[in-house]
């Protein structure tokens, strides 16, 4: 069992004998070095490590791993896939939309179609238990869509604003 | 008393209730349809409905609360913070339903309730307070011509105010028109009351309070101080008892202050005297909340009282069971308000479901809860899903037993500020007690110290591996309850990406 496992910048290549969740001791390959590794399950999505001599409490919350009340936020790549997505993601000059990250009630709309904004600029205004929070676009552009009006609610994930 | 209404929500509807299983009493919740699964209403001897999420339809319906306590024969209502706990009319009706309200008189909670009417009642019973003026001011020319008296710089504050709202910093004269109206229509938009006052702006202060504790026969205590310097955008994020800097003569004559305040308005039941401190440690009267305050269990934990307990006793005509000399203070107490925001996303709020929840144990520790794994965290209400107290001899210990006890905080599926009081709690500033109202905002703009990486990469990798590859089995053959649709999400996303 290969994977690639990146957390922050670095992504580091792991093998593993395919019966490791039966849980005891097992030799695994991390970025082509020996490890020995003391595998017990604790609960759903939760275990115990064991790495020479030190102990981990590892707990699997979604995108991220929790150690000692540390979260570390990872992806899991799938080798095969890495050929076909060079040059797309970050960075490109498609039009882009900024989403509610919560659901919430729009406060203000702070820019109309056609105007131009700078990075970082905000757009709209959310309040959701009882905050209100700017949203920002991620770059430069021109608005080319305003999609909600003040004083209505929105729901996690929903367009508000459309930049190209 | 046999039965007590709890007009509240969260954790601190939890925590009264805990008290009144203790004495006894019955316990009543009330919910909004946001909270039909709170835990507030599961710990509840008896629950009843409000209404629709939204607080104005629900916490908020004095009538209809009162109603029901009259229906269901409660003896008492606790209003906890917030909602309507500083609310005279709805004190007021309690009183004429002849239903015991736990809190002050009516009359108490209107005279000190205002800040401008507070100052005057400050005045009276000579505290120390900051210099300005004690009504709300007639128009800009007044706020000229008081800031002219006092010298710059001088803040502007709402007279019904709270949380930050309606308050301007004014460093000069050029200034001071603009923030003048743009104060007074905040204040305003928030209160209903474009009434703002000014006074000279201390630099740097300490935001140090005293819990006070009047009965209905004349007696009041003080019960030490909590030092609330550690704040974001005026909201508390970390409090302890007693403050670093507060000797025994600056607490009794904070104390004495304090109680001299409550007694010249009659108050009775627990209510906190807040003071801004200077760096020579001068004392001004800032206002006087009349309800329990959210951190008061620093306070409990160096005093061995529970605060609950007495408010109920002194609704109900006892008189206080202890004298001032009774009042000792042992160790030092620390709390984190854990809230659903992240604070790497500019604090925004985190609604959602709590896939896991590990709570902290062991010496020391104290988790004023509102929450449980499984239950989501609804967007109708203030993202505070419990309070982490921690307690030792010293106030060295007390903050590293926070941070252990951080460290096995482990909530899931939601963000959290977790992370932010590891950062702040290990600050050789914070640590040394060099705090000031403007102290966080400070470490928040500054350079990020990188935590000393005590877990190698290829061990955080190794887990990954394993956990991932485990609950891709798991998933291919029956879905396990706690594997949710939000974490199933989250992976596909991570395997995508």
């Amino acid at each position: 069992m290969k994977s690639w496992v990146r957390i922050g910048e670095k992504t580091i290549r792991v093998e593993l004998p395919a019966d490791i969740m039966q849980g005891g001791r097992y030799p695994c390959i991390v970025e082509g070095r020996a490890i020995e590794a003391d595998v017990t399950l604790l609960a759903n999505e939760a275990l115990s490590l064991i790495v020479e001599g030190r102990q981990y409490r590892c707990v699997l919350d979604g995108d991220a791993i929790v150690i000692a009340g540390r979260r570390y936020e990872f992806a899991v790549e799938d080798p095969r896939a890495l050929a076909g997505r060079a040059g797309a993601g970050e960075g490109g000059s498609g039009p882009r939309a900024v989403k509610a990250p919560m659901p919430g009630r729009v406060v203000r709309v702070l820019v109309a179609e056609g105007d131009q904004v700078e990075a970082m600029q905000g757009v709209v205004v959310i309040e959701a238990m009882k905050m209100q929070n700017e949203l920002k676009v991620p770059r430069a552009g021109r608005v080319s869509k305003v999609a909600v009006l003040a004083d209505t609610t929105v729901e996690a994930g929903q367009i508000l604003v459309v930049i190209e | 008393m046999q039965k007590v209404l709890i007009a509240n929500r969260g954790e601190i509807a939890v925590r009264v209730m805990r008290t009144c299983r203790e004495m006894g009493l019955r316990t009543v919740a009330v919910y909004s349809d946001a909270d039909r699964a709170s835990l507030h209403v599961a710990y509840a001897d008896e629950a009843y409905r409000l209404g629709p999420a939204h607080a104005v339809e629900s916490y908020l319906q004095g009538d209809l609360i009162i109603e029901i306590a009259r229906r269901i024969g409660a003896d008492a209502i606790h209003p906890g913070y917030g909602f309507l706990s500083e609310n005279p009319a709805f004190a007021e009706a309690c009183e004429s339903a002849r239903i015991t309200f736990i809190g002050p008189p009516v009359s108490a909670m209107r005279a000190l309730g205002s800040k401008t009417l507070a100052r005057q009642a400050a005045d009276a019973a000579a505290m120390p307070r900051v210099p300005g003026s004690v009504t709300g001011l007639a128009d800009v020319a007044e706020a000229q011509r008081v800031a002219a008296e006092i010298g710059y710089p001088v803040m502007l504050k709402a007279a019904a105010g709270g949380g930050g709202k309606g308050m301007r910093a004014v460093y000069s004269h050029a200034e001071l028109a603009t923030a003048y109206a743009t104060a007074s229509s905040e204040a305003e938009r928030s209160f209903g009351s474009g009434e703002v006052y000014l006074e000279k702006l201390i630099e740097r202060p300490r935001h140090i309070e005293v819990q006070v504790m009047a009965d209905s026969h004349g007696h009041c205590l003080y019960l030490g101080e909590r030092e609330c310097s550690v704040q974001r955008r005026h909201q508390k994020v970390i409090e302890e008892a007693p403050s670093p800097v507060v000797d025994q003569d600056l607490r009794r004559r904070m104390g004495e202050a304090a109680v001299r305040l409550a007694l010249s308005a009659g108050y009775v039941n627990a209510g906190t005297v807040e003071f801004l401190v200077d760096d020579d440690r001068n004392f001004y009267f800032l206002e006087m909340n009349t309800r329990l305050q959210v951190e008061h269990p620093v306070t409990e934990l160096i005093t061995g009282l529970d605060l609950v307990e007495m408010q109920i006793r002194v609704a109900m005509g006892e008189p206080l069971r202890l004298s001032q000399q009774d009042v000792v203070l042992r160790g030092h107490a620390v709390e984190c308000r854990i809230y659903a925001e992240d604070p790497e996303n500019n604090f925004m709020p985190s609604p959602g479901k709590i896939t896991r929840f590990l709570q902290p144990a062991g010496p020391g520790v104290r988790e004023d809860c509102g929450v449980y794994e499984g239950w989501t965290v609804p967007l109708d209400y203030d993202p505070m899903l419990s309070k982490l107290i921690t307690y030792g001899a010293t106030r060295e210990l007390a903050i590293d037993r926070m941070l252990r006890a951080l460290d096995e905080y482990t909530i899931g599926g939601i963000r959290t500020n977790i992370g932010l009081f590891r950062r702040i709690l290990s600050d050789p500033d914070f640590r040394s007690a060099a705090i000031d109202t403007g102290y966080l905002e400070r470490l928040l703009s500054g350079p990020k110290e990188n935590e000393q990486e005590s877990i190698p990469e290829e061990v955080i990798a190794l887990a990954v591996a394993i956990l991932t590859g485990v609950s891709k089995r798991h998933k291919g053959a029956a879905p396990s309850a706690a594997a949710s649709r939000w974490k199933t999400i989250g992976r596909q996303e991570g395997l995508r990406a």
